[in-house]
Order: structure tokens, then C-alpha cells, then sequence
């Protein structure tokens, strides 16, 4: 038990000496870690705007109802050096997007998960990050 | 002190020196040319390379600029695990986006930090007219947050939420992604663009004096000249509440004196890396000058796509619109006494961050 302490300490030294790591935005200020949402739809269009791309979904419901979603994605500079063109995700493909709804209520939401139906990441091919936790669910979300 | 210490202490001086030696070196290498004889360092560069490189030296390789053997490579693990975790954890439990949005993975650099003088790695003390000045700046914030929210208004956020920049001394060490630079050069000027946050830089190479400094600037005021195959550029005249501290450094606050500079030295040392050292000079903040490096890379991109980040802040509108439903939901968000240490801080809310 006395190593622990030891290791603690260097493991916040280390935190504290590690680089900014921030994305562009505050994401925690923007989405509501108590909306997680999981969404199936079909993608009508694709916004490559910047600081982040915006994949549009129709969300079909029980009733026919049809809603219309927003995820957010990376910024169109980094998906384009990952191999991701304007082809890659096209009016009409089906996906499954896990995330979190924005705060403020509306059908916006960050996709941490983005897969087709029949499992297949999205974005796969890019410089492949070959981590273990790509696509990882937080520990307190399992 | 024993003899044996003496020797131990004069080995570790001899290492120091040596890996100092290491990193300053002047490169041999001979830069390609262009037609009006200025050496050609024009292209997309990235500082992704260094990406999970300290800024300052943690305690723990105190004397090792470099590491190599198991301790590499127990460093490169341990970085890795600390990106994974940065990557789900950077925005709170809501993410910063899936890991497939950066662009830093599996990068193998051995250096223990960016500051290579001092060469201990960290940045030298203060000043005591900067420490009174930074007491001075606390108290200033405070009164001026007093009952603001984090979300009350667009000028609560930061300058990268606003769009509005990275800040110049922090603009090309490595993020996320979006880690790119683009040199265009012409006989009388030279241009830099940086990705994100779209910043350029239109510098000239004539001598002309600096503006007034009654002008101040977000991004300052840059003059260039070449010396032998490094291009110096050399910036004053920043905006007073430019924070120009750390890696990147995005606060707006404080009064900084318009004695501080910025001098950036850019050295083509092989066909694919620009050299860049960037070196903070204030000697009214600092007790000596101090100066970080990277070795930037040919970025894989060959142009870089407009950064428009104003056109699309759609983050920008959800952040704002998103505090005004939490403060109908729970009011007492409304009379708070917000203790905030900069306007992103919202740590109350989010203890991740």
C-alpha cells in the first residue's frame, strides 16, 4: 500500500505537466452528460463547416413522426487528412449515433459513436488510431 | 562533498551538456532555395510530432531532455493511456468528440519537454513587480467576474470559443488537431497561416520599424529578417490583455506590459522539418528570456481548407442558449457568487474539466 501514494503523486505531477489537450470547443459547456441519446436515422446531408462538421439525420419514431437530428463532427481539415470526403457519408445512409443532446434542448448532439448498421465504424481507414478505446464508452457511462 | 559525488555530479553535467549540445546543434543540412535567393521553408508544417510532449520538464526526468531504452519507452505508454483518457474525459463526461477527431496518435517523440532553455526545462521565476501585477490581475478578475456566469454572454467565453484566436505564443504547439501551419514567401514578405484559428500573418522583410505603441494588437505587430538560413520574426506590440504564458493560451485578461516580445526563429534543418524555436522575452515579468521548440513536420495536407470558424460556431450558440435553460431549470444558477478562475472555467459544473 505505500507505493500507491507515491504513484499517485507522480501521476498528478504528470497531469499537471501534460500538455493542453483541449479541443476546439467546451464541450461539457454544450452538451448535457445527463442526455446521453442513442439515435438511429438516416442522413439527408452533411454541413463541412468549420470549426465542426454537422451530419444531419431524419430519426424516424414509433408514431411516423419524423424528427430531425444534428450530430456534430470533427473539424472538415482533420476528417479530410483522415480520408474522409464528401463521398464517405451520403444522403440516405443509415446510421447509429451514440452521444450526449445539447443542453439547451434542442435535436443537437455530439456522437461519440457513429457506426452503420451493420457494425462498421465510421470513419475507419483514417490513420487508424489502432487505441483500444476508440469508440470507448466513459467508464461511468457502462 | 565526497569524491564520489563530485564524479556523480560532473557525469550528469557532462550528460547535460551533451543533450543540450544535442538539441541546439546547427544543423549542416543546406535548404533549397528560391529564385530571389531566400532559403524555401514555403509549404503546410505540423507540430503534431510533439504532440504529448510536457511543456515543462516534469520532476521525474529532471537532467534528461531525452530519454531512450525502457524508460522510452515506459513514457510512450503512459502517454498513450493519458491521450486515450484526454480524448473521452477533455470535455467533461460528454466527450470531446470521438478519439477519431484527433490527430496526435502514436506519436513517438523521446524529448521530456518543449522548454529547451533554461535547460532544466522549466520556466524561469518571476519577477517581483510581475508576482505584485499577478495579485493584481486576481483581484481585478474577480471584481470584474463578481455574479457573472460562466454562459451569461459570448464575452464570457474564451478567444478560442470566440473564434478570435489561439494567441501567437501559443498557436503552433500541438492540440488536438488542427496542428497545421502554412508558409507562403515572396521576395518582400512573408505569410504565415495557421489552421486553426485561421490566424495570418502578413510579416515584412524590409526593416521598417515596429508601429507605435500606442497600437496594440491581438496578434501583436511582426517584423522578419533572415539570418543565414533562419528567418527571425520578431513580435511586439501586443494587445495588453494577451496572456502569452503557456503552450497555447487562450485567456483574455490582465494587463501585460507592451515591453513583452515574441522572437520565432524558423530553420529548414532537413527536406521534410522546419525548425521553430519561439522565445518569450519580458523583463519585467521574467528574471531571464526563455525558449520553447518543435520540430514541425511536412503536414500530409498539401492546402488547408478554410478554417471559417465564425460562419459555424453553432457550439458557440449552443453553449449560451444551453445556460439559459440550466438557469430556468435551477435559478439558484442565477444568484450564485461564481468563483471562476478564467471565463471557460466552469469546473463547478464540470469537475472532469
Amino acid at each position: 500500500m505505500r507505493g500507491k501514494p507515491a504513484l499517485l503523486m507522480i501521476a498528478l505531477a504528470w497531469l499537471a505537466a501534460a500538455p493542453s489537450m483541449s479541443a476546439h470547443h467546451a464541450f461539457a459547456a454544450e452538451f448535457d452528460a445527463n442526455k446521453p441519446v442513442n439515435l438511429r436515422g438516416t442522413v439527408t446531408k452533411m454541413d463541412w463547416i468549420n470549426p465542426h462538421a454537422w451530419i444531419h439525420i431524419d430519426v424516424k419514431n414509433a408514431d411516423g413522426t419524423v424528427d430531425k437530428w444534428m450530430i456534430e463532427g470533427g473539424a472538415p481539415n482533420a476528417l479530410l487528412r483522415r480520408g474522409f470526403t464528401k463521398e464517405s457519408l451520403v444522403a440516405g445512409t443509415e446510421i447509429l449515433v451514440s452521444g450526449f443532446q445539447a443542453k439547451n434542448g434542442t435535436k443537437r448532439a455530439n456522437g461519440y459513436n457513429i457506426t452503420l448498421p451493420d457494425g462498421k465504424v465510421l470513419f475507419v481507414g483514417s490513420s487508424g488510431t489502432g487505441a483500444p478505446y476508440e469508440n470507448a464508452v466513459p467508464a461511468d457511462k457502462k | 562533498m565526497s569524491r564520489r559525488t563530485v564524479a556523480f555530479v560532473a557525469v550528469l553535467a557532462l550528460a547535460v551538456l551533451a543533450s543540450v549540445r544535442l538539441l541546439a546543434q546547427t544543423p549542416s543540412f543546406s535548404p533549397p532555395k528560391l529564385p530571389w535567393g531566400h532559403p524555401d521553408i514555403q509549404g503546410v508544417w505540423t507540430s503534431d510530432e510533439e504532440s504529448g510532449v510536457p511543456f515543462e520538464r516534469p520532476a521525474q526526468f529532471a537532467n534528461k531532455p531525452i530519454l531512450e531504452g525502457k524508460e522510452l519507452e515506459d513514457y510512450l505508454k503512459r502517454r498513450e493511456l493519458e491521450r486515450a483518457r484526454t480524448a473521452n474525459f477533455g470535455g467533461g463526461i460528454t466527450g470531446a468528440g470521438p478519439v477519431h477527431w484527433y490527430e496526435w496518435w502514436g506519436r513517438k517523440s523521446a524529448r521530456t519537454s518543449l522548454i529547451v532553455d533554461p535547460p532544466d526545462g522549466k520556466i524561469p521565476p518571476m519577477t517581483a513587480e510581475a508576482k505584485a501585477r499577478e495579485a493584481q490581475m486576481e483581484k481585478e478578475w474577480a471584481a470584474k467576474v463578481g455574479d457573472r456566469g460562466p454562459a451569461d454572454s459570448w464575452e464570457d467565453r474564451e478567444l478560442w470559443d470566440r473564434c478570435i484566436m489561439r494567441n501567437l505564443a501559443g498557436v503552433m504547439f500541438p492540440g488536438g488537431y488542427g496542428n497545421n501551419a502554412q508558409i507562403v514567401q515572396t521576395p518582400t514578405h512573408v505569410a504565415i497561416l495557421n489552421e486553426m484559428i485561421h490566424e495570418v500573418r502578413v510579416i515584412p522583410l524590409d526593416g521598417r520599424p515596429h508601429l507605435s505603441p500606442a497600437v496594440r494588437q491581438w496578434y501583436g505587430d511582426s517584423r522578419a529578417r533572415w539570418d543565414g538560413n533562419t528567418l527571425v520574426v520578431e513580435t511586439t506590440n501586443f494587445k495588453d490583455t494577451t496572456d502569452p504564458r503557456m503552450d497555447i493560451s487562450v485567456r483574455n485578461r490582465g494587463s501585460w506590459p507592451e515591453s513583452f516580445r515574441l522572437i520565432e526563429k524558423f530553420t529548414r534543418v532537413s527536406p521534410d522539418t522546419v525548425r521553430y524555436e519561439i522565445t518569450r522575452d519580458d523583463p519585467k515579468t521574467w528574471t531571464r528570456p526563455w525558449t520553447a521548440m518543435l520540430e514541425l513536420k511536412k503536414s500530409p495536407a498539401e492546402y488547408l481548407f478554410e478554417y471559417a470558424c465564425h460562419e459555424g460556431n453553432i457550439g458557440m450558440e449552443n453553449i449560451l442558449s444551453g445556460a439559459r435553460v440550466e438557469e430556468k431549470e435551477n435559478p439558484a444558477l442565477l444568484t450564485r457568487k461564481a468563483v471562476r478562475k478564467s471565463p471557460n472555467d466552469d469546473s463547478a459544473e464540470n469537475p472532469d474539466r
